[in-house]
């Protein structure tokens, strides 16, 4: 009964969660403290406990993250970059859009997406502006690389905090199974734009002296504080990296990471603050008490099991199953609540299966499929949405099609690509 | 004092006229505002001059102060953007702040509070059947006071 009850509250707020009718966070804490109120969940499980409760690793890990990107991104870094990449494309559109994609692509795997997006994406409109060309192809074109990119590190995209802090995987895990593929599907992506945009490329030389007037070094205005962010932000990145050694987990990293980016830039604690979602962080807590009803009231060990009967031995089937689904379901959802629904089960299948390797494959299918997916639709991942938003402010509207149509083939692709990687790694 | 003795007589916008539009009644009747009014003449919404400039600045420029350092001097002289093509209903958020409205008969309290509420430097002032009358600018308002505040 108990377990109805929980399944029928969760379906419900997903329902409503997709729906995007009403704001999200209201909906998960509705169904967070129905939960709770209800006893699904006790409410010292809610807090206390790792697995069925507040993932605060997670939590902690993004709320660090925020607070070194809110630092970093005040340096005017992006700026610089941006203007330095039109004025070397000379206003050609396929030599801007690559490096205006390289610039996102080698950032959003260590800051996250949407940060990435709202810095690119107002550089993109100004140069087009000034090039009078359309900037709707190169800001697409952003968002998807971006969303690849995102995947090659386990602080890139928040699906991958959600499955490293479940299967227990750390940042040198992410850099040894999945940047690899990241790149490869990133090089096939830079290859594929040529054509995918090809109808949409102008160039305008006679207003490339409109760009090169653009004063890119005031971007910066403080190098100092610029060389101290960047020497914090890579001391947390190798930091990450030694977790092996360290035993220091991700969220304490990002954290410390934050409080010493925070001393040396020497910004007020307040502003800093600011930049802090604090709207994300409530929608992930929520999120995680919603699940957790699930894993307490025996929902997910029930789809476990049945999993594990269902596929038998078939662990590459599972593992197809796993990668084109959640590309599939990730297009047409946030990816961000179906990994938070997913990994518990992922995780109850990869306990009844005594293959390490095929167990590793599972998890990996499952974070390229929930990664790669949010490329499918506009409406797919957050840098999605945001990029649409910012988009249609800067006079530059794109439509919910207009995305989707060079989302799907991209996703199609990096999915087929993920899925040939996943068979010659892990089941071969 | 009632509001209606310290109001002016104000031009009104609809949300189908340019942001240009909305400038010129700005400037020409030297407002720190707009008041947005629906077609029967009663108030939307009122602008401050602070988000009328916001519509005639190019929106990637509002949250970036390292990409407008970027810009050189002579395009910088001209930044309104495309205030000719855009309506100012286009420029307007989802969710419309609610006009900060005075009846005619509110004492001076009642729109210095309203004013607070709403961080509006300009209160429409409304006849009984809510049609906009005149408007009270903060000038106008603080002017009231000054007697008081002036030092011995």
């Amino acid at each position: 009964m108990s377990a109805i009850a929980a399944l029928t509250i969760f379906i419900v707020a997903f329902i409503f969660i997709a729906s995007e009718k009403v704001n999200k966070v209201k909906v998960v804490l509705i169904a967070a403290g129905l939960m709770a109120v209800t006893r699904l969940i006790p409410g010292s499980h809610v807090f206390f406990s790792e697995h069925e409760g507040i993932d605060w690793n997670v939590i902690f890990l993004l709320f660090g993250m925020m607070i070194i990107v809110g630092v970093v991104k005040q340096t005017g870094l992006f700026d610089y970059l941006g203007i330095w990449a039109a004025k070397r494309s000379r206003g050609r559109p396929y030599r801007l859009m690559v490096l205006l994609m390289a610039i996102t692509a080698i950032a959003s795997p260590i800051l996250d997406n949407v940060t990435i997006i709202m810095l690119v994406v107002p550089v993109t409109i100004v140069v087009c502006n000034r090039l009078q060309i359309a900037a709707q192809p190169y800001i697409i074109a952003e968002v998807l690389a971006s969303n690849i990119g995102g995947a090659a590190t386990l602080i890139g995209d928040p699906p991958n905090m959600i499955i490293a802090s479940r299967a227990n995987l750390n940042f040198d895990d992410f850099l040894i199974h999945m940047t690899p593929i990241v790149v490869i599907v990133f090089v096939v992506f830079v290859i594929l734009t040529r054509f995918l945009f090809r109808k949409s490329f102008e160039y305008n030389p006679d207003q490339v002296s409109a760009v090169m007037t653009l004063q890119e070094k005031r971007a910066i205005t403080d190098v100092s504080l610029l060389i101290r962010c960047l020497v914090v932000l890579a001391a947390v990145i190798i930091a990450f990296c030694l977790h092996t050694i360290l035993h220091v987990e991700p969220s304490v990293v990002a954290l410390v990471g934050a409080g010493v980016m925070v001393l040396v830039s020497g910004i007020d604690v307040e502003e800093v603050l600011d930049e802090v979602e604090w709207e994300t962080l409530v929608f992930f807590m929520g999120l995680f008490i919603m699940v957790a009803g699930l894993g307490h009231t025996g929902v997910i060990a029930k789809i476990g099991t049945w999993a594990v009967d269902t596929i038998g031995q078939h662990y590459f089937g599972a593992a197809t199953t796993l990668l084109f689904g959640s590309a599939a379901l990730g297009a047409f959802f946030d990816n961000i609540p179906y990994a938070a629904t997913m990994a518990p089960i992922v995780e109850s299948l990869a306990e009844q299966i005594h293959d390490d390797q095929a167990t590793q494959g599972l998890w990996w299918a499952f974070a390229l499929g929930a990664d790669f997916g949010g490329n499918g639709t506009a409406i797919a991942a957050s840098a999605n949405v945001v990029a649409l938003g910012l988009a249609a402010r800067g006079g530059h509207k794109i439509t919910f099609w207009q995305f989707t149509r060079y989302g799907i083939p991209v996703t199609i692709l990096s999915v087929f690509i993920a899925w040939g990687y996943v068979y010659l790694r892990y089941f071969m | 004092m009632k509001a209606i003795d310290i109001a002016k007589p104000i031009p009104s916008i609809t949300t189908g006229d340019s942001v240009t539009a909305a400038i010129h009644q700005m400037t020409d009747a030297n407002l720190p505002g707009v008041v947005v009014v629906d077609d029967e003449g009663r108030p939307l919404t009122v602008i401050p001059g602070t988000q009328v400039l916001k519509m005639a600045v190019l929106n990637a420029y509002h949250d970036d102060p390292a990409l407008v350092r970027t810009i050189d001097e002579e395009s910088a002289d001209v930044f309104a953007h495309d205030c000719n093509a855009r309506a100012v209903g286009e420029c307007l958020p989802d969710k419309i702040a609610k006009a900060a409205t005075a009846r005619s008969d509110a004492t001076l309290l009642e729109v210095a509070t309203i004013m607070l509420r709403g961080r509006s430097p300009l209160v429409a002032v409304v006849d009984k059947d809510k049609k906009l009358v005149g408007a009270v600018t903060l000038t106008a308002l603080l002017g009231t006071m000054a007697p008081d505040t002036q030092p011995a």
